[in-house]
């Protein structure tokens, strides 16, 4: 960071502190539970305004009562006891994200987490910013590759599509994840992957196998950690859009991972029962699904021509994805990829459940060669994935041709869908690699 | 002035008065154009109001004056080809100058002006018209998890019925995805329809508030184009079930008592406030077609229930059929139409539907025995209902204009007359020869 910078925003604090003639409302802490506390004194405070507890927490406001306020603690550096003087910041609290941030892991603190150092060259962002109009938007038709042939022409992603990523845990979610940032190489797009509630050590790990595979040039980690405040771990992820949306209006196209929603709604139901939210099914508050939904629907062709494409996570117990914050996001998602795990101990990898998977989008956002063969290899696909189970015990001699065959293409196309970690392909090796479905067809 | 902000969350301003003189519930306050509240409750001196917009940045102390006695949308010719939010502004261009808005909770239908007519409105989707065919008047659900395809299903509908129709409907996106708005609005304009619906959009990424407010405001429109125009309308709803949502949300934030899953006491009235303005009477008949969401695939919700009693039909997708690759993936034992009536479909049609409805049960049996034998240790008779009804239900599979995307197949429009023919050929074995794949999305039967 330049000096100049560093002097202007100096400048700016030594006015700020003039303006107010260095004074900040001082209120007093009179409840604390947990994360939570409420405080008396700060009249004049706003809604989700910034405040600094003793002298060094920080917290911000989430309700104004007619004789306090409640404050829920982000940051917790020290002791925090009753009758701790807390003071206003007269500004929201904002996420502080950084042009040198590519490349490393961070906070929404703005610390680079692998030194443990805080950025110089700081950006102040909206944790949350306003929703993008009807009217702002373009159709969503130009495609993201993956290099992944049972997404790419079966279950295509488009630049500005939600595509969930559903299944039980070790059934590859992440990985098809890093698959995606790691095709777009050389793609100029830039890359958000936004850890929440995993373990350190699961993220390090991310970041090595990205940082291995080039992928940290254009990729940065924002990342909350298990042991973070449920508040941090609910608000990252809506940092991370409010990252993605500075980008996209720069007219970059951006993906963005979100790893993954389960844990992201467990903490706002952790946060909605401390401070005694009414509940609803499952005991999640009733405007969990609000919760998600406005995060998600920041994905999006801008008419700018930049985009935002989100791949949230979801993690589910014994293939269920019908539960409540499962059927939630899918309500949202312009589609799904659904993993199984018993396709996974049969060693299909990637372990798509092709009949239950989902492109909202579909053929709009592949090019024309790719959307004609890619219809007729799902259809064929999930017709033989049908029949399969319903004449598995029926007699193959006395079967008529036409069935025979009908079966044995499938597994060929079931065969042709493998594919490993790290081994993307181009459009071009995947239609060779399924041209027998067009050829049999014809002959 | 009214009073001044006395505490602030998320959905929940509350006021303190000095003057409570002509300020009823529904009344606009507001700090500025920016920060405005409707009132909800009033407590004494002490006024409960739901924020339209976000409150942050909002302090305690702040004057709040009278704006507007309620939520007014546009009341003319002016409202045809116009996309507005929940709150009556127009999402594109400039708000209208005129004094013809009106408010949006006005309307009440009495008992004496209901009509009731049984006319047919055919969709040329086989598998509606066939097992639960619409009449003009009709509210129809289509009822369906996530993800099973409610909203390609309406837009199909959307485009068939103008095809054939003309007339001028209304569309209400409540709590859906902004890229379904765009498109549809892209879609409307690419076939010059524009001009012949309005539309009201408070989607998913907007406050509960906002997303509440879109129903009534539609329905308003829709009560223009039929008492004023006096004109059959259309009214499509994508998706009724986000309403009652919304409500539960601003329900939470007032700390009102839920019933149960977090559902608003009031669920009942909500529903049925609305849901009895959607009604024909002398001057126009009102069909509505809506989109009902099912949370957690659990069809015995609670407000799924409510709003469905509302209904005269209904369209079941079910996520096992959308699995097989079965578009549209609509269960047929779970719906049904009160149209399914020998007075009104004709008595071919009904013996029809039932002749398959019994093949379709004997096909679910023989499935299991199948699992445990086999195909081949069937008797004659049940191998025929076996191949038969694998043949009605591919053959029920229909290429949609609007999914030519997924299918890369043309879409087409099928006459109830061909489907009764085609249905009653499979069902007398003209077709046994034929291999069940060749009746997949397909249009009627073409030999």
């Amino acid at each position: 960071m330049d000096k100049n910078g560093e002097l202007s925003s100096i400048n700016e604090q030594i006015n700020k502190i003039k303006n107010e003639n260095n004074k900040y409302t001082l209120g007093n802490i009179i409840y604390i539970q947990d994360y939570i506390i409420h405080v008396i004194g700060l009249d004049d405070a706003f809604f989700f305004e910034r405040v600094v507890i003793g002298t060094d927490n920080i917290g911000y406001i989430t309700k104004i009562e007619a004789t306090y306020a409640v404050v829920a603690i982000i940051k917790k550096n020290g002791e925090i006891s009753v009758g701790d003087s807390v003071h206003r910041t007269n500004e929201p609290f904002l996420g502080i994200y950084s042009n040198s941030a590519i490349g490393r892991v961070i906070d929404i603190f703005g610390v680079d987490r692998l030194t443990d150092k805080k950025f110089k060259d700081i950006l102040k962002l909206n944790i949350e910013t306003t929703n993008i109009p009807i009217v702002n938007r373009a159709k969503v038709s130009r495609p993201l590759l993956t290099g992944i042939t049972g997404i790419d022409l079966i279950y295509p992603i488009g630049k500005g599509q939600r595509q969930l990523i559903i299944g039980d845990k070790k059934t590859g979610k992440t990985q098809i994840c890093i698959d995606t940032i790691v095709n777009q190489n050389d793609k100029g797009v830039i890359c958000i992957y936004n850890a929440i509630g995993k373990t350190k050590k699961e993220v390090k790990q991310i970041y090595y196998e990205l940082l291995k595979r080039g992928a940290m040039k254009y990729t940065v980690i924002i990342a909350a950690f298990y042991e973070d405040a449920p508040t941090v771990l609910t608000l990252t992820p809506y940092f991370a859009l409010s990252v993605a949306q500075l980008y996209m209006s720069n007219k970059y196209d951006v993906l963005v991972v979100i790893d993954d929603l389960k844990k992201h709604a467990d903490a706002y139901r952790e946060i909605g029962l401390m401070s005694s939210k009414t509940p609803g099914r499952d005991a999640y508050p009733a405007d969990i699904f609000y919760f998600h939904s406005r995060l998600l629907e920041k994905g999006c062709q801008h008419k700018n021509g930049g985009s935002i494409s989100i791949l949230p996570i979801m993690e589910t117990k014994s293939g269920d994805i019908t539960d409540y914050i499962s059927t939630n996001i899918i309500s949202i998602t312009d589609g799904q990829i659904v993993l199984s795990s018993k396709n996974f101990d049969k060693g299909e990898r990637p372990a798509i459940d092709y009949g239950l998977s989902v492109s909202r989008l579909g053929g709009a956002v592949q090019d024309a060669n790719m959307k004609k063969l890619g219809a007729k290899v799902r259809s064929k696909l999930l017709t033989y994935l049908e029949t399969r189970d319903i004449y598995e015990l029926a007699n193959a001699d006395e079967m008529t041709d036409e069935l025979r065959n009908r079966l044995f293409e499938g597994k060929k196309i079931v065969d042709a869908l493998k594919q490993y970690k790290y081994s993307p392909i181009t459009p071009n090796e995947m239609m060779e690699k399924l041209k027998f479905v067009e050829e049999e067809n014809n002959g | 002035m009214v009073g001044k902000i006395i505490s602030i969350s998320e959905i929940n301003v509350k006021i303190l008065c000095e003057d409570l003189s002509g300020i009823k519930i529904g009344d606009i306050l507001g700090v500025d154009d920016e920060n405005q509240f409707e009132v909800v409750e009033i407590n004494d001196n002490i006024i409960t109001s739901i924020p339209l917009k976000k409150v942050i940045g909002l302090k305690k102390g702040l004057a709040v004056k009278k704006y507007d006695d309620g939520i007014k949308i546009e009341y003319s010719d002016n409202i045809l080809g116009r996309v507005f939010n929940p709150y009556g502004k127009l999402l594109e261009g400039n708000n209208f100058q005129t004094e013809k808005a009106k408010n949006v909770y006005d309307y009440k239908m009495d008992f004496k002006s209901v009509n009731v007519n049984n006319e047919l409105f055919l969709t040329g989707i086989k598998i509606v018209d066939f097992f639960a065919p619409l009449c003009k008047g009709y509210k129809m659900g289509f009822l369906g998890g996530a993800g099973v395809g409610k909203t390609v299903l309406i837009k199909e509908l959307i485009h068939n019925v103008y095809t054939s129709k003309g007339s001028n409907s209304v569309f209400i996106g409540i709590g859906e995805r902004s890229r379904e708005g765009r498109e549809l609005i892209d879609e409307m304009k690419e076939a010059n329809l524009f001009n012949k619906i309005s539309l009201v959009f408070g989607q998913m990424g907007e406050n509960p508030v906002e997303r509440s407010k879109a129903i009534y405001s539609g329905v308003t429109l829709c009560e223009y184009l039929r008492d004023e125009k006096k004109q059959d309308v259309l009214l499509f709803i994508d998706n009724s079930y986000r309403f009652v949502q919304a409500k539960s949300e601003i329900s939470m934030e007032l700390n009102h008592i839920p019933i149960e899953n977090g559902y608003t006491t009031t669920l009942n009235s909500d529903v049925s406030e609305i849901e009895e303005r959607i009604n024909s009477n002398e001057n126009g008949t009102i069909t509505s077609i809506q989109t009902i969401y099912v949370p957690a695939d659990d069809l015995n919700d609670e407000a799924v229930q409510t709003i469905v009693s509302h209904m005269d039909g209904q369209i079941t997708l079910d996520r096992k059929i959308a699995e097989k690759g079965l578009y549209p993936a609509i269960n047929v034992f779970k719906s049904r139409s009160k149209a399914l009536d020998v007075d009104i479909i004709g008595e071919t049609h009904y013996n029809l539907v039932q002749e398959v409805l019994r093949y379709y049960t004997r096909y679910e049996e023989l499935e299991e025995i199948i699992a445990v034998l086999g195909i081949d240790e069937l008797s004659n008779d049940d191998k025929n209902i076996f191949y038969r009804t694998r043949k009605l239900r591919n053959y029920f599979t229909q290429p949609m204009f609007v999914a030519e995307n997924y299918t890369n197949i043309a879409g087409e429009f099928v006459e109830i007359a061909d489907v009764l023919k085609d249905v009653s050929d499979i069902l007398n074995g003209i077709y046994d020869s034929i291999d069940e794949s060749k009746f997949l999305y397909i249009g009627r039967i073409k030999v």
